[in-house]
């Protein structure tokens, strides 16, 4: 109890709810066992062939594969937050020194590291059973673009969280999990779509998050246009998640 | 940021100032003043919906008022809860699931800027030996324990509580009245919200009646009672409806009691009158000077008039 400044609550706040959000092994196990299966299946069907842009497939649906858990772990941050809030705890929390902003960034930093369990063992898999070979360099290049590239969807959880009640941040999460995934083109290719939905996709923060991770993965630096895109999201996002968060604590 | 805010010059713990808060049509608060020095022990006394947690929550920071202001220390509400001033058990909730209750209260405390050992407030709270304990595993009476525990541990100057022994049972609020009198034995200010008239009567040093958002009295628990003319007229009347007795002029209130019925008057005289021409079959009467009930209960029916005039 010796540090007390907002920087060492914020941290101290992060670990412990990231901590209690690794207790719910339901949530892991649903937010990793769905990709790693698919990426899997896939593995096998596609092992050896060539995507184009010096990559292969396997490669391009790790990437889709790790991308789509990670997105569901970010997201999934809404439903606990929903629930913390039905029971009162944020009353009891803003008796605390904590200031909101705090309380704010801790909730995306647990997001973030809850994604973790997705992406390294999709990678993992990658690795092992896909037959991915890249340098060490390029592995981490690609892990580090994927996992920054997820701070939107972060933000998104939080957002879901305080827009959302107990009863509506499932349904919530589940659409905006799936809703993201086919339409950013994680399950298939966005190519295969219609071509008003190929529009429709590159609005989605989702294609943007796959495909600056295929670029790194292809060793082929990192897509101004997507980080940007992001960015942007992250922005867009961010202000409604104050908006709302400001608003759930005015109602109760 | 990290220096203690300095009193504010009037020295008052608690400043609220023409407070008022509507919730749509409901006028919840309605022009609450009120000051409490250092070191007091204070009872918000009142019926459910006479504004006590609307009060205690704009008090807090947690509820913006329409009008009015609130100063703790001088300074305001957020300002003072964050620099560890103020530790408050709110009504219900508020206990985050899948932790145990060690774990709670060692992050609460991670969360203030001078805490007191956590070890220390779950002892004062009586909470050691459910320690390691989930929290959605506790009793009603626990789970309140646990919530004192969290206002304990802040180490406040002002320690609020909103209806604290409302979950528990005989022993465990006796046990935790007994814990609160060590806690207010340091000099620390201590401001409880109850609908308990005997709670408010034992331990506060001061009490003030809450009725329809508006403070209708204010003193110590003798001064309230000897400010009303209250008295309780006890019977023994067969084969008469509660309804019909409860409406004889004079009666504000009634209640059974091994047998017999208790009439709370504000004008026992004409009670009584009334009662015998109306029941003559009543036997057995006694007449007793005022309680705090009573008091209560006229304080209640006078300002319910007001506001209805």
């Amino acid at each position: 109890m010796t540090a007390t400044t907002p920087v060492a609550m914020t941290a101290r706040y992060a670990l412990i709810s990231t901590r209690l959000a690794y207790r719910n092994v339901r949530f892991l196990v649903l937010t990793v066992a769905l990709p790693l299966l698919l990426f899997l299946l896939y593995a096998n069907l596609y092992r050896g062939q060539d995507a184009g842009d010096g990559l292969t497939v396997v490669a391009y649906l790790m990437v889709s594969m790790a991308s789509f858990g990670c997105i569901g772990a970010a997201i999934n941050t809404g439903a606990r937050i929903a629930i913390e809030r039905q029971v009162g705890w944020n009353r009891q929390l803003r008796l605390s020194a904590l200031p909101g902003s705090s309380y704010l960034v801790a909730k995306a930093i647990v997001s973030m590291l809850v994604t973790l369990p997705a992406l390294i063992l999709v990678f993992l898999a990658g690795a092992t059973v896909g037959g991915v070979q890249l340098s060490a360099g390029q592995w981490l290049a690609t892990g580090l673009a994927v996992w920054l590239g997820l701070i939107p969807f972060a933000v998104l959880g939080l957002v879901i969280g305080f827009a959302g009640s107990v009863d509506t941040v499932q349904p919530i999460s589940m659409i905006t999990y799936l809703g993201l995934s086919i339409l950013g083109g994680l399950w298939f290719p966005v190519e295969a779509f219609p071509e008003f939905l190929q529009q429709i996709a590159k609005l989605t923060p989702s294609y943007w998050l796959a495909d600056l991770g295929r670029t790194v993965v292809a060793g082929q630096g990192v897509p101004t246009e997507a980080v940007l895109v992001l960015a942007g999201w992250t922005l867009v996002l961010g202000a409604v998640g104050v908006w709302a968060y400001r608003r759930s604590g005015t109602k109760v | 940021m990290t220096t203690k805010p300095i009193p504010g010059p009037d020295g008052a713990a608690v400043r609220l100032t023409g407070l008022h808060k509507r919730f749509g049509p409901v006028h919840a608060v309605r022009g609450v003043d009120l000051l409490i020095v250092p070191g007091e022990v204070v009872a918000f006394l009142g019926p459910n919906g006479a504004g006590k947690s609307t009060t205690i929550d704009i008090l807090l920071g947690l509820t913006r008022p329409d009008a009015g202001s609130v100063r703790l220390f001088g300074t305001d509400p957020v300002t003072a809860v964050q620099s560890g001033r103020v530790g408050a058990m709110l009504q219900a909730g508020a206990l985050l699931p899948d932790v145990t209750v060690k774990e709670l209260v060692t992050m609460f405390a991670g969360l203030h800027r001078h805490p007191m050992p956590v070890g220390t407030a779950m002892e004062l709270a009586g909470v050691t030996d459910i320690a390691g304990r989930r929290t959605q595993k506790l009793s009603g009476g626990q789970a309140q324990r646990v919530r004192f525990a969290l206002a304990l541990v802040p180490d406040p100057d002002l320690l609020v509580l909103d209806e604290p022994t409302a979950a528990m049972d005989v022993e465990v609020r006796r046990s935790f009245w007994s814990s609160m009198r060590e806690f207010t034995a340091t000099g620390r200010t201590v401001l409880f919200a109850t609908h308990y008239l005997q709670e408010a009567d034992q331990f506060a040093d001061r009490v003030v009646v809450l009725a329809g958002g508006a403070v209708v009295a204010d003193g110590t628990g003798a001064q309230i009672k000897s400010s009303v003319a209250g008295r309780t007229i006890s019977a023994v009347i067969d084969a008469a409806t509660a309804d019909d007795l409860a409406r004889l002029p004079g009666v504000l209130g009634l209640d059974r009691q091994a047998g017999r019925i208790l009439l709370h008057c504000n004008d026992s005289d004409i009670a009584l009158r009334a009662l015998l021409a109306g029941f003559p079959q009543a036997h057995d009467i006694e007449i007793a000077a005022g309680n705090l009930e009573d008091a209560f209960l006229e304080l209640i029916a006078t300002s319910r008039q007001d506001i209805e005039q």
